[in-house]
């Protein structure tokens, strides 16, 4: 009798899984690296989506309402679809402050933080740049407070957690001299992005912002902005992300001699990109391509 | 303009050494500002419609002051969340909606108290700056006026299904002035009393699910109350109604841009009672079982980032009405729309200011 008991709890733990849902498919590799096979995974976002434009399907609300935990990237990026998800989930659990609720961008340093904000100035995060995991030095650092709340939400699966994490972080060491040396081969390289998406990546590497397609953050490219745009010397490459419009970044590409890259951002954007791993690569593949 | 940072800081640098230890403005709620503004050529007279509240909108020729909507929003307590809608008029301020949700009932139960739009129907629940036109459907602005807005509470549950399944009830006090009322009337010589309060319950039903990059949500909803409607011109109704609603929306997603929408909606209404006529001298009356339905179909065309277009369809018993838009929205915050039909041009401007939370779908 007490066998089958053992059994019966065996069998159910072991069953048990730990559901996650996250905003952005990038958060959800991060949590499939650690989690492994204990976890299961709903991805709100697409890859190939703007992250600030993502439809609040009611269809995530089922995912919430049954999640132990949900895993955000913050900084106000997901201020236009989650909140009135989570308000319709009825799930106590997953609620900001409560433990099933893990917001990211608390464990990284936030870069561009406005001293003032007005929305004057076009979609300016009051926090910061949320465009975070963009820089290879920040995905260690998430990968570990995705660990320690994997651990504390399901303390079964910590040795398990741990060792995932220990895995994932000296392999991503490694990859980091990789990058590190390759990138460093851009550094002082002059370029315009379609909007702040990359900024982390080129601050890390020093490869120099000369200016955005956007006049303001989220305004779309206007003529007198592009005009100024045309000044712009020794630019070499325009950056513009998967769901971006090409047509101005060829235009300008055109007249000021530089070549348009179109650079993943997230995991998905692009066929090639499977993972965080082959996110860098392939970033790091196109620029110097470009 | 750093310079200028500077200047707008330094009266705040100056309050900060005189501010009192127990100014609290990290706990101000979400505040928010919408303001609706229109311009109207018409050349028919407009349908006649109930003017009380925030009023008829669009309803002058040239300049219109629609509304402009105050919204509160925060957390009271790690178990309830407040939201009020205020609307103003050239005339006043009203409440018309203020009500407390809980945040962590356990198995997926939520409360609602207070005053607020009913989750009947697809439309219902929407404020006027969500409208895809400028007006609200034919079969609402005839079964219910400005909408079903009540005092009372709603129960409902998101059922822990894989797909989306929301079953709610409410107990509303039913003061409607379309189809329900519950405060008794006098017509002639003939007195009705009160319904009893509250004389209102409504149930719904609501799912959606994907198929690739198209969503489905749908609903049906049931309204039953007391109907107690006394007309300026001597004439009234005392009875029961029923409201039967079926709602499906289908939204394609092209990208994260463009997308096409359909939205269909059918009300029916089935009431039976006495109603009252008074020529002046006697009041007469008679008894009716009235059964009247009507519908709306729209699509909505988002073709590019900051641009949609889009046609309506109303049919209410023998009355039809077309309706066809074009949108510019600078951002989310502001929209440009135009729209043609009922032999009139209707040019809306809408703006928001604040922190004002994100739309359902």
């Amino acid at each position: 009798m007490r066998f089958l008991v053992l059994l019966v709890l065996l069998v159910s733990v072991s069953l048990a899984d730990v559901r996650v849902v996250v905003t952005y498919p990038w958060i959800g590799d991060l949590v499939r690296k650690i989690g492994g096979d204990r976890v299961s995974i709903h991805v709100i976002a697409k890859g190939t989506e703007d992250p600030h434009f993502v439809v609040p399907k009611p269809s995530h609300i089922a995912k919430l309402r049954r999640a132990d935990l949900l895993i955000i990237q913050g900084a106000y990026l997901e201020v236009g679809f989650l909140p009135p998800l989570l308000r319709q989930a009825n799930n106590l659990k997953i609620q900001p402050g409560r433990e099933g609720f893990l917001d990211l961008s608390n464990y990284v340093q936030l870069i561009e933080k406005p001293e003032v904000v007005s929305r004057a100035m076009g979609d300016v995060h009051p926090e910061g740049n949320p465009h975070y995991h963009l820089d290879p030095y920040n995905i260690p650092l998430l990968a570990e407070a995705v660990k320690e709340k994997l651990c504390k939400i399901d303390p079964d699966g910590c040795p398990l957690y741990e060792k995932n994490f220990e895995e994932f972080a000296s392999r991503w060491r490694s990859k980091l001299i990789e990058w590190n040396r390759e990138f460093s081969t851009l550094k002082g390289v002059r370029v315009i992005a379609y909007h702040s998406l990359f900024n982390y990546l080129l601050k890390r590497y020093g490869i120099v912002l000369a200016g955005t397609l956007e006049p303001l953050p989220g305004i779309p490219p206007t003529r007198s902005h592009i005009e100024k745009l045309l000044r712009l010397e020794n630019v070499k490459i325009i950056l513009v992300g998967v769901y971006n419009e090409r047509r101005t970044a060829r235009f300008l590409a055109e007249r000021i001699g530089a070549k348009v890259v179109l650079l993943p951002h997230d995991v998905g954007s692009l066929p090639e990109v499977r993972d965080l791993f082959s996110l860098f690569d392939e970033i790091l593949r196109r620029l110097k391509d470009g | 303009m750093r310079k200028l940072g500077f200047l707008v800081l330094l009266p705040w640098v100056v309050l900060a050494e005189t501010r009192s230890p127990f100014l609290q403005p990290a706990f101000a709620p979400n505040i928010s500002f919408i303001l609706d503004v229109s311009f109207v050529l018409r050349n028919a007279e407009p349908l006649q419609g109930h003017d009380h509240g925030h009023g008829e909108f669009n309803k002058e020729r040239g300049f219109n002051l629609n509304y402009g909507e105050l919204f509160l929003n925060a957390p009271v307590d790690p178990y309830f969340e407040l939201s009020a809608t205020i609307p103003f008029s050239e005339k006043g301020a009203e409440i018309e909606e203020a009500y407390v949700l809980t945040r962590g009932l356990p198995h997926g139960f939520q409360i609602k108290v207070g005053k607020f739009r009913s989750s009947f129907g697809r439309l219902n629940s929407q404020h006027p700056h969500l409208w895809d036109f400028a007006q609200q459907p034919l079969p609402y602005r005839a079964f219910l006026g400005e909408g079903l807005i009540e005092k009372g509470v709603q129960i409902n549950w998101v059922a822990p299904t894989p797909f989306y399944l929301n079953l709610g009830i409410e107990v509303l006090q039913g003061e409607n002035d379309r189809s329900f009322g519950v405060e008794g009337f006098r017509v002639g010589n003939v007195e009705v009393g009160d319904a009893p309060k509250p004389g209102l319950f409504v149930g719904f039903l609501k799912t959606s699910f994907d198929i690739g990059d198209l969503s489905l949500l749908s609903g049906i909803s049931y309204a039953e109350g007391h109907s107690r409607l006394k007309e300026p011109e001597g004439k009234a109704f005392s009875g029961r109604t029923k409201l039967y609603g079926a709602d499906l929306t289908a939204k394609y997603f092209f990208d994260s841009y463009r997308h096409i929408a359909f939205q269909g909606e059918y009300i029916h209404r089935d009431r039976r009672g006495t109603v009252y006529t008074y020529d002046g001298s006697t009041a007469t009356e008679s008894k009716v079982v009235e059964r009247q339905g009507g519908f709306y179909t729209q699509l909505v065309w988002g073709f590019a980032r900051r641009w949609r277009t889009g046609v309506q369809y109303n049919l209410l018993d023998k009355e039809e009405a077309y309706y066809g838009m074009l949108e510019f929205n600078p951002t989310e915050f502001s929209r440009i729309r135009v729209q043609i039909g009922k032999g009139e041009v209707v040019l809306q401007l809408t703006f928001a200011i604040g922190a004002h939370g994100a739309h359902p779908f």
